[in-house]
């Protein structure tokens, strides 16, 4: 087409080649995933009902009918229960904290956080192992100051494993509250004071309720990442807590029965996907209200 | 409408240029004509295709019909690049990771001229926008005026054939407006540039620019020097959007020499305007033309003071009679002795008195 | 009354908090300097044995090599794509857009030890038996939402009017894309990498099914020296990966700042 012969009936850009290219940016991210997760989820569902004659549920009748089983799954829920719990108490306050501070304090409160949550989950679980032996840091500092009179056991207890997954989930729960901590405009306590609430009363009425998206996708976070933590009880806690995680593993690595693995793989999904879709309903209500 | 034929001499020209989005049509066969050295205005509701029409001379939307000319060279299908038009985007769209004298370099550097000439046109361009002291600031530094005047600077340094601001002084609060507009006004009669305005703030057009172009449902409505747009308007649309006015609908009962006698609800008023006995019209007046009357001669209405609003030296009062409202702008001691209810005759000249056809008939 | 005690009550959290999470930290480079092979902490004198020692360490070379390949590798291509699947999303033309932006992070709520049972029958099942391939393949997935979610929320903050602007001043598309949108989004391409590349250099449960005898990575190793025989030859080596994480994130802090990390990164 030349640029003087027929000026008025040039045609108009077609709006679907933007759309065309649009979609070939978005295209090999997107066949990557299916194929390599869409894909081998769909799989493991599949392998999850595979019996020798045809689809059975008896692996999930196995994992959902025994008491041992039962106590496996229940054993993960409650670790991951117990860390959000202890994250959330501790990090809301200290989410508001980093969110008042400035300057270097601020810089010096966010390393603290950013430099655990990019370490090795290894070196850190390691780490605890060291901390809570007998002949620890831990234990001799209470020692040293008369608060015991011989070491506590605390490696491979209960204690150990909620110690350190709290420690290494805790960033989890601080940053998004404290994300939506720092965006909240400081004028609405002022204007919940000039409409004479108590500064208890403004917070619990103005701040709390605002900041329930942040908790809500901590909360979300924490129980989701806690539930499958594979690591942390494997190194502080060992065979005495079995988890669906190390259940997992363990079908797969040493026992060989990939079909009933596959399906604790299944339960451990739902419980995870559950979990946030469940958070996200739950912010949405939050923030229609 | 008062449309001027486009003549070579004119510096951007526009021909029957249409664009449609989808089933909208956003601009429908525009034309437009702008002198060397001119000031123009696009002034409009939103979604009037003010802001698209600067994107076709921008060349950053392509017209679906029509032509784009710029000094002499028709740019309908050369990109943005190649079109050396400077643009001032709404929230100025400065590079946030360059410093001042960076975002004004920018144009230049890309240009690949030479470092010292690039330096020296900086310079010039910060001076002349008063910036020069904040040169290696960073963009997040600067106020919201500072702003204003880096993205000047930035649109000034390459020195483009034209100068192009999309609502670029909307985000200003409104003294720091009215100061930049008369600032902006002196820098560019100082160098002389040809530029075109969208904006949806009247005062704005009415002050900053050479002639104004009303626009309204992706057309030109008017394109006239600010004192005809605001006396003689030349639409219905027109009189609206610009100004206060008085609208009385009647029915037009005689015509004579470019005279109409209409009928309406506050007696019979005559106007200026050409139509046939029995045409639905409205007529109007600004504010300022009408007094308050002693036997004087032109059209006269009683009615009622319904509200006095002071505005400084002057005051706006409304009159309600028959059903309808009429506006007068008094000065401030005359409207002080109003009192709200009071019987008032307000008056005014015939030769200001337009008549417009009543809108279920234009439609 | 009760305010000054909230205050007092935030900041205390705070502190504990900050010395809670450091306490691992500064407990194993310290013990890694230990004179006895109990972990002691360096009180009566340092020694440096542990780190000559780390190289001795049966396998450790080619496991770290592995591990930083693998990193390195999934982590670049994640950028590459996940980038121009943002831009896509980002600008809106994509049909589906949002659905497709929530897709490509999903695989971020998913347990890792799942998503690596899951590769390991898929991978099984056609007959793919490459370790080397097989753990890159997966750590793209890995990597592959860190850099789409950071991307896709540093993309929706960023003006495509800059881009617009750019032409106006005498740049090609393509050069504007390079010069203005490339700059701005430099500090979450970089978050992007960050995390990514330490989530693939970390990663322990997807990596553990797809190994082979000959092929472990550094986390596979470690938790392997771990439970075998632990000594302060391995807090030598945490304390190692945690300087280069440390320097890892001083260098993307001076280039920008943890603040604005936060918001993106978490």
């Amino acid at each position: 087409m030349t640029d003087t012969a027929l000026p008025l009936v040039k045609a108009p850009a077609a709006p679907g080649r933007e759309r065309w290219l649009a979609v070939a940016l978005a295209a090999p991210a997107l066949l990557i995933l299916l194929a390599l997760f869409a894909l081998p989820l769909a799989k493991l569902l599949a392998a999850s009902v595979a019996g020798p004659d045809g689809p059975t549920l008896a692996e999930y009748a196995k994992l959902l009918g025994t008491p041992y089983y039962l106590g496996v799954i229940w054993n993960s829920v409650r670790l991951a229960l117990l860390t959000t719990g202890i994250a959330l108490v501790i990090g809301y306050p200290a989410a508001f904290a980093l969110a008042r501070a400035r300057g270097a304090v601020r810089s010096a409160l966010l390393a603290c956080l950013f430099l655990p949550l990019a370490a090795s989950v290894i070196v850190k679980a390691f780490a605890w192992t060291i901390l809570l032996r007998s002949d620890g840091l831990v234990n001799e500092t209470l020692l040293a100051l008369g608060l015991i009179d011989a070491p506590i056991r605390m490696i491979f207890t209960e204690t150990a494993l909620i110690v350190g997954s709290v420690n290494i989930f805790l960033p989890f729960m601080i940053l998004p509250i404290y994300t939506v901590v720092a965006q909240l405009d400081p004028r609405l306590m002022e204007a919940a004071a000039t409409l004479g609430a108590a500064p208890a009363e403004a917070f619990v009425r103005v701040v709390v309720p605002l900041t329930v998206p942040g908790v809500v996708a901590g909360v979300a976070l924490v129980f989701s990442l806690a539930v499958s933590a594979y690591v942390v009880p494997t190194l502080l806690i060992g065979e005495r807590y079995p988890t669906l995680s190390t259940t997992i593993a363990k079908a797969y690595l040493l026992a060989r029965q990939p079909t009933f693995g596959a399906a604790a793989g299944v339960v451990l999904l739902v419980i995870a996907v559950a979990t946030v879709a469940l958070s996200t309903r739950l912010a949405r209500l939050g923030g229609a209200r | 409408m008062s449309q001027e034929p486009i003549d070579a001499a004119s510096h951007l020209v526009v021909r029957q240029a249409s664009k449609r989005y989808g089933a909208t049509t956003v601009l429908d066969r525009v034309d437009l004509a702008i002198r060397r050295g001119e000031l123009v205005t696009l002034l409009g509701p939103s979604g009037c295709g003010k802001t698209t029409l600067l994107r076709l001379i921008a060349g950053l939307a392509l017209p679906d019909a029509g032509t784009v000319a710029i000094a002499g060279r028709d740019v309908t299908r050369v990109p943005p690049h190649r079109r050396n038009v400077g643009v001032v985007f709404q929230n100025y769209a400065l590079f946030p990771h360059l410093s001042v004298a960076g975002n004004v370099a920018f144009g230049l550097t890309v240009r690949r001229r030479p470092k010292a000439d690039i330096a020296r046109a900086v310079d010039k361009a910060l001076a002349l926008v008063h910036l020069d002291h904040l040169a290696a600031r960073p963009i997040s530094a600067l106020s919201g005026g500072q702003q204003q005047r880096v993205a000047l600077a930035r649109a000034l340094a390459v020195e483009p054939d034209v100068l192009l601001f999309d609502e670029a002084l909307s985000a200003l609060d409104r003294k720091l407006r009215e100061e930049m507009q008369g600032e902006m006004r002196r820098i560019l009669r100082d160098i002389n540039a040809t530029a075109i305005f969208v904006t949806h703030d009247q005062d704005e057009a009415l002050t900053m620019s050479d002639r104004v172009a009303v626009m309204n449902g992706g057309r030109i409505e008017q394109l006239a020097e600010p004192r005809l747009i605001y006396q003689r308007p030349a639409s219905l649309f027109t009189l609206n959007f610009v100004g206060l006015s008085t609208r009385i609908s009647g029915t037009v009962v005689a015509c004579d020499g470019g005279i109409v006698q209409v009928d309406t609800k506050v007696g019979r008023l005559a106007a200026t305007g050409r139509f046939l006995a029995g045409s639905q019209v409205v007529v109007a007046t600004r504010p300022e033309h009408l007094r308050p009357a002693a036997g004087a001669t032109g059209n006269a209405v009683s009615g009622r003071v319904r509200a006095v609003v002071f505005q400084g030296s002057r005051s706006l009062v409304e009159v309600g009679a028959g059903g309808e409202t009429l506006l007068a702008e008094l000065p401030g001691q005359e409207a002080a002795l109003l009192a709200p209810d009071a019987e008032i005759r307000l008056a005014w000249p015939v030769s200001e008195t337009f008549a417009f056809p009543a809108p279920e008939m234009a439609a | 009354m009760t305010r000054p005690l909230a205050i007092l009550f935030a900041w205390t959290m705070a502190l504990g908090a900050a010395l809670f999470l450091l306490a691992p930290l500064m407990v194993i480079a310290a013990a890694s300097f230990s004179p006895t092979p109990v972990f002691d902490l360096p009180v009566g004198g340092a020694s440096l044995r542990w780190y000559a020692r780390i190289g001795q360490m049966d396998g450790f070379w080619p496991a770290l090599s592995l591990s930083l390949q693998i990193a390195a590798l999934s982590t670049a291509l994640a950028l590459a794509l996940g980038t121009l699947a943002a831009i896509a999303i980002a600008q809106g033309r994509l049909p589906g857009a949002e659905a497709i932006g929530t897709f490509l992070v999903s695989p971020l709520m998913m347990p890792g030890l799942v998503l690596g049972i899951a590769l390991l029958q898929y991978f099984r099942a056609m007959g793919f038996s490459a370790a080397w391939s097989a753990l890159l393949l997966a750590h793209l997935v890995v990597t592959l939402p860190y850099v789409a979610r950071t991307m896709i929320a540093g993309l929706s903050r960023f003006d495509f009017t800059l881009v617009e602007a750019a032409r106006t001043l005498g740049c090609t598309y393509p050069g504007a894309i390079l010069k203005v949108m490339v700059p701005a989004l430099a500090p979450s391409f970089l978050t992007a990498g960050l995390f990514a590349f330490l989530a693939s250099f970390d990663n322990y449960p997807v990596s553990i099914f797809l190994t082979d005898v000959r092929t472990k990575t550094l986390p596979i190793k470690m938790l392997q020296y771990i439970e075998e025989a632990p000594d302060p030859t391995l807090a030598a080596l945490s304390t190692l990966i945690l300087g280069a994480t440390v320097i890892l994130l001083v260098a993307s802090d001076r280039l920008v700042g943890l603040h604005r990390m936060a918001g993106t990164g978490q």
